[in-house]
């Protein structure tokens, strides 16, 4: 059996005397989406940090069974291990297509003579992707000037340029409406179909409900429950977790 | 033994004022935000208001002068009038200056607050008669023997004069109800507000106090240290290094950093003077260890990447590239063609070094405007290209376009050099490396007697397939060859800026001046474009160092100098730092350049031209952060719609 897309041992990380994230195992394979659910502080952020390398983290974290947990962010990115962020973080100063363009991590030398050249890099279809997203028609437009719903999915087309095989959405869904909620989900599903695997963090229950494949809930730093989401949102541990335990008999 | 305790005591009087000046920085930041470049150059002004009282009894304001009595002043009045006019000149900078720039980016308030920094000093020796004017004592000339040894008592009265004004700041700001607001109001100035009391009148207050406290230790030290036209402008280096030392948050900290620094030249001074210490090291190390202790503490504290929560995120005036490049280049290239025809003599040695200062402007907008370091240092890169130019003709015999990449080629590598703290530190506080670093390079290799030769670096002109391209001919000032040399030169690597702006190069630096931590998750090495940004930027400096090398036949470290530095980022920046027209505009108001030829030659204003320069660049910081450039073009585009290239 081939090992999962993306796969993390005893992921623990300590912020001074507070444990953020205690012994996480997770795994994520390749068409497959992967949920993680918790409430405010359980330590969902720091989890996309730990594994994307913007944290010092102990454990283990492995692409397709390659360990790049000494790599630095932009050499995990390299191996394939994309996100997006919370609050978007768009190059404000690029245009959409320039903010899809620059990723996918090629050295500054090779920029340099690329552009003195005037060669472009081959095997780069940028616009194939801003078309998948249908961000054609907005492609030459800073992202300032897009919606907001927009500009979280400029933020999933910039995650996935280049050879991304895992993505780890944070919180992509806040602040969308229903329906672009909804239209979010379908766009998230296709990208597993690809053969990518999708790692969504959302408090959105009814998205992560509709297309999540499994599901992982944190509270307190550490995994309490794991399965379907059906058989999670079903556990007493997640209720306690998400309501406060006077509530549950 | 003896001899160390003596020169322990003999760093306290540079060490105060180092310590007064960072224990101010620390406590204007905390009320501001603002990191003052310009707390030297108050200190300046206070020494030399103070000498002229004593001497003729004449107050000096910055515009006018106002007698007080027919003879010399006494010691103490005289003390207090100059540390009252520093504060009032302290105030003058908050109302004029800084307080209209509180929402500013950080660009903004640094170039502000370095305009300020040259503004005062130029006008020093314009108002002053710096001829023959003493400093005579104001402190005790008494002195004491301990171990061995005699100390001055006015160095121990210094020491305790530092500690003191740096302990009542901190208290001040710690335990006074005004104190703890002018501290909430540097973080959120709507949450002040609502307390009642305004962070404005509270901001104006720091900046009284922290003038009037750095006016009176420098003025108490200026016996002992001497008067010099500049020398205390420089001394907000040492200042800045102590100051982030501390962090920024503590104000004692910043005092005894400041005092140590002080010591520690001191001793350095004395190490120099043993035998076996090496020759190369005598001159320029009391400047480097500045340097050295900013770099050392702001890589130990900083960080590869900005930390989740951190103001990482630095805005900046919008880039726009040139839509048209060619065309735009036929223009230029022709109006270039015929105002070297048209010109002769210091015209048009004027035209030629505007091309050259476009070119080293150019350098900045590679760096500060498109990949957003702030870097103080690009003086020092075409210095080091114009140095090494000297030694490839004269000494190894390099021939002409050889010499210019192998003396852009080591700039390059300075660049890189200088570049490396700039992984781990931004901001305003990468600006205080940088222009540490320029001060160091200037003291330690320029200005170095063992490295320089008495006569001057000559510099042998340039010839290609037996042609002689040399910038004189007899009595021919600059040559027509020479000038289609520099515009062939600067027009190729303008246009090669362009391409790579336009392309991966000008996008990934973009993204990682908008946002590190967003780039490297998009996979782009943040260190490793840095890098290259700064060798790029330095390249392009560099090769202009070899062609004010080549067009002045002969460098000394007043070609380079750390305040020509200044003055040409002050107009990058007054041209518009994010725009390549920017650098064009830059190059022809830059020093010795065709508006300096104006003043000089037909108004006979040249004196006045470092004052204009830092004027402008405050006006501009204050009123037009864009530029001139960025204002022009953003009248056209209203007309014509925009093109997209790419």
């Amino acid at each position: 059996m081939n090992p999962p897309l993306l796969a993390t041992e005893g992921l623990t990380v300590h912020y001074g005397g507070v444990r953020a994230n205690t012994d996480i195992d997770l795994h994520a394979g390749a068409g497959e989406v992967v949920g993680l659910i918790g409430p405010n502080g359980a330590g969902k952020t720091t989890f996309v940090d730990a594994v994307t390398g913007f944290t010092p983290s102990h454990g283990t974290v492995s692409v397709a069974g390659r360990r790049v947990d000494r790599l630095a962010p932009h050499q995990r990115r390299r191996a394939g291990l994309a996100r997006t962020w919370q609050a978007g973080e768009l190059f404000t100063d690029l245009t959409v297509r320039q903010n899809v363009a620059v990723a996918g991590g090629r050295g500054p030398l090779r920029n340099l003579c690329n552009d003195l050249i005037g060669r472009a890099e081959p095997g780069d279809d940028v616009d194939a992707v801003l078309e998948t997203f249908g961000l054609l028609p907005v492609a030459d437009r800073r992202p300032g000037k897009l919606s907001l719903g927009r500009q979280k999915i400029v933020g999933v087309a910039r995650a996935l340029a280049g050879a991304t095989r895992v993505i780890l959405l944070d919180e992509p869904a806040a602040g969308l409406d229903t329906d672009e909620s909804a239209e979010f989900g379908t766009h998230v599903r296709a990208v597993a179909e690809t053969g990518r695997a999708v790692l969504l963090i959302d408090h959105d229950m009814t998205l992560v409900a509709a297309i999540c494949d499994r599901v992982y809930v944190l509270d307190y730093g550490a995994v309490i429950a794991s399965g379907t989401p059906g058989e999670v949102l079903a556990d007493p541990a997640v209720r306690t977790a998400y309501l406060g335990s006077e509530l549950v008999p | 033994m003896d001899q160390v305790l003596l020169f322990i005591t003999l760093g306290f009087a540079g060490g105060a004022v180092y310590a007064v000046i960072a224990a101010s920085i620390v406590s204007l930041h905390a009320a501001t935000g603002v990191l003052n470049f310009a707390q030297g150059s108050l200190a300046l002004w206070g020494v030399w208001v103070v000498a002229e009282l004593r001497h003729s009894g004449t107050l000096v304001l910055p515009v006018g002068s106002i007698p007080l009595g027919s003879g010399p002043m006494a010691a103490w009045p005289a003390a207090g009038l100059g540390v009252l006019s520093v504060a009032a000149l302290a105030l003058a900078a908050h109302l004029l200056v800084f307080r209209p720039l509180r929402t500013a980016p950080p660009l903004a308030q640094v170039v502000a607050s370095v305009g300020l920094m040259l503004a005062i000093a130029s006008l020093v020796p314009l108002r002053f008669s710096t001829e023959g004017v003493l400093a005579p004592p104001i402190l005790t000339e008494r002195t004491l023997e301990a171990a061995g040894t005699v100390i001055n008592v006015s160095d121990l009265i210094l020491l305790a004069t530092a500690l003191t004004v740096a302990a009542a700041l901190s208290a001040y700001l710690r335990f006074t109800r005004w104190g703890v607001a002018t501290r909430a109001g540097a973080e959120d100035e709507l949450a002040a507000r609502l307390t009642g009391l305004s962070p404005d009148r509270l901001a104006a207050v720091m900046w009284l106090l922290t003038g009037a406290a750095t006016a009176l230790v420098a003025i108490l030290a200026a016996p002992t240290l001497g008067l010099d036209p500049i020398g205390y402008m420089f001394y907000v280096l040492p200042g800045l290094a102590a100051a982030l030392l501390a962090r920024l948050t503590s104000i004692m900290v910043a005092c005894l950093a400041g005092l140590a620094i002080g010591v520690l030249q001191s001793i350095l001074l004395l190490l120099s003077t043993f035998d076996g210490w090496p020759v190369w090291a005598q001159a320029g190390l009391g400047d480097a260890v500045p340097f050295v202790i900013v770099v050392v503490a702001l890589v130990i504290l900083g960080r590869r990447l900005p930390a989740r929560g951190a103001l990482g995120t630095v805005r900046m005036p919008a880039v726009a590239l040139p839509t048209r490049p060619w065309p735009t280049a036929g223009v230029l290239l022709a109006a270039a063609a015929l105002a070297i025809g048209l010109t002769s003599g210091s015209w048009r040695f004027g035209v030629v070094t505007s091309i050259i200062m476009a070119l080293i402007a150019l350098s900045l907008v590679v760096l500060t405007g498109y990949l957003g370091q702030i870097s103080l240092a690009s003086m020092a890169f075409a210095g080091t290209g114009g140095f090494i130019l000297s030694r490839a003709t004269m000494a190894w015999n390099v021939p002409f376009p050889l010499s210019v990449l192998l003396s852009a080629g080591v700039a390059t590598l300075v660049g890189v050099l200088v570049g490396l703290p700039a992984l781990r530190v931004r901001g305003a506080q990468l600006a205080v490396v940088t222009l540490a670093g320029a001060v160091a390079v200037q003291q330690a290799a320029f200005a170095n007697p063992a490295l320089t030769p008495f006569e001057g670096n000559l510099i042998d002109g340039p010839t290609l397939f037996g042609w002689d391209l040399a910038v004189r001919d007899g009595t021919d000032l600059t040559t027509s060859a020479f000038a289609a040399t520099v515009v062939v030169i600067v027009g190729v690597l303008a246009m090669a800026v362009v391409r790579l702006l336009a392309g991966f190069t000008g996008q990934s630096f973009l993204a990682v001046r908008s946002n590190e931590r967003a780039a490297a998750s998009v996979g782009i090495d943040v260190a490793r474009v840095k890098l290259a940004g700064f060798a790029l930027s330095a390249f392009l400096a560099g090769v202009g160092g070899c062609l004010i090398g080549y067009s002045r036949s002969q460098l000394s470290v007043e070609s380079f100098n750390v305040i020509v530095g200044l003055s040409v980022l002050c107009m990058a920046y007054v041209g518009g730092i994010t725009r390549v027209s920017g650098a064009l505009i830059a190059g022809l108001i830059a020093p010795l350049g065709v508006l300096y030829t104006l003043l000089n030659t037909t108004l006979g204003l040249g004196h006045y031209y470092t004052l204009i320069a830092a004027c402008a660049l405050v006006l501009t910081a204050v009123l037009n952060p864009v530029g001139i450039a960025g204002g022009t073009s953003g009248l056209l585009h209203r007309r014509t719609p925009r093109k997209v290239v790419l």
